[in-house]
């Protein structure tokens, strides 16, 4: 392994725990419960496709790095499809119509 | 339900069963099975359309979904960390151009990864109700653009009534 | 075991991440909506994951990756749970 990529991936793992930061701000500091939700699935889903990325020059193989983008893959789907069933639940006044 | 048709449903199955059990050729003898029986439950839920995804509009709409990624993470880190910004939150209601389908739940699924958009329903009405961060942002715009990037990969058109 | 200064840098981020999602479950007694409590709950999910798979990394210990890959199947049944659950408690 290089070390150019070692510290590209260590880069990439750190701008995902800032990511991580951010949507805790966002969810302690947003105002409605809608907003905290955006905070909530964008940050992290960035967050952790960042660690995921940076982490890929680290694993012992591609089998492993596959699997490691299989995390993220579902984290994605699944967090994007949860956001929209739970936003439906908790929305704000309908605009007219 | 036609042998082609689990057939090319089982295969991204089979792999997902490699990339999570390993490629060892003794673990075939569940993994063939279960991405068998797998590909007949989805192709009860959601029958093949018959209609193959083309491929670049489909590589377009994956980079797409990973700069929304990209940018809807660095707004909120925006929003959340700089007490300047904030937000204006509010529900706007979009048109749809889209019928029912895989094509429009993949349209929601971007949106919902889009800065600042969060669809959440439909109203009476029949048009999507989009959760805006910001109300003061084009949000009928980037929807309709996103719409337009799902239909293309889908091969249908998308009618604004 | 990863070699010192990587090892170093990775259980670092594991830490920040830990913190920030410790921080986030204050929205669990906080609330006010249910919905915010699930969802300082799906936090800790996601960042799990994360601390998880940087753990993984730094030990070399490839199980944790699978550990964290059923973190990740749990998350979605949970909030499609929750979901279900509000919406039969709301037509009552």
């Amino acid at each position: 392994m290089s070390a150019v990529l070692a510290f590209l991936g260590l880069l990439a793992v750190a701008a995902g725990a800032g990511f991580f930061v951010a949507g805790t701000a966002g969810v302690i500091r947003f105002p409605d419960t809608p907003s905290r939700l955006h905070a909530l699935t964008k940050a992290d889903n960035l967050g952790l496709g960042l660690v995921v990325l940076g982490l890929l020059p680290f694993v012992p193989g591609w089998f492993f790095a596959l699997k490691l983008l299989l995390v993220w893959a579902l984290v994605l789907l699944s967090g994007a499809t949860a956001a929209q069933l739970i936003a439906e639940r908790v929305r704000g006044p309908e605009p007219p119509a | 339900m036609s042998m082609a048709a689990v057939v090319r449903r089982g295969l991204p199955f089979l792999g997902l069963w490699l990339v999570l059990a390993g490629p060892d050729p003794s673990g075939l003898a569940f993994g063939l099975p279960a991405a068998a029986l797998a590909a007949g439950m989805s192709l009860r839920l959601l029958p093949a359309s018959g209609r193959a995804p083309r491929l670049r509009p489909a590589l377009r709409l994956g980079a797409a979904v990973l700069q929304a990624s990209v940018g809807a993470g660095i707004d909120i880190a925006r929003r959340a960390l700089d007490p300047r910004r904030g937000v204006r939150p509010g529900v706007v209601a979009v048109p749809l151009g889209m019928p029912p389908g895989p094509a429009r739940d993949g349209f929601r699924l971007l949106a919902s990864l889009q800065p600042g958009t969060l669809p959440c329903g439909l109203d009476g009405a029949g048009r999507l109700l989009v959760h805006a961060l910001d109300t003061g942002l084009p949000v009928a715009a980037e929807m309709h653009a996103a719409e337009a990037l799902f239909a293309a990969a889908a091969g249908q058109a998308v009618r604004h009534g | 075991m990863a070699e010192a200064p990587v090892l170093v840098a990775l259980i670092l981020a594991a830490l920040v991440i830990l913190a920030s999602v410790a921080g986030g479950l204050w929205r669990v007694l906080r609330g006010p909506d249910p919905a915010d409590r699930l969802m300082a709950t799906q936090l800790l999910g996601t960042g799990g994951i994360a601390v998880l798979l940087l753990l993984g990394a730094a030990t070399r210990q490839p199980a944790l990756l699978d550990v964290a890959l059923v973190l990740a199947l749990l998350g979605a049944f949970a909030s499609v749970a929750f979901v279900l659950a509000s919406r039969l408690v709301g037509s009552r």
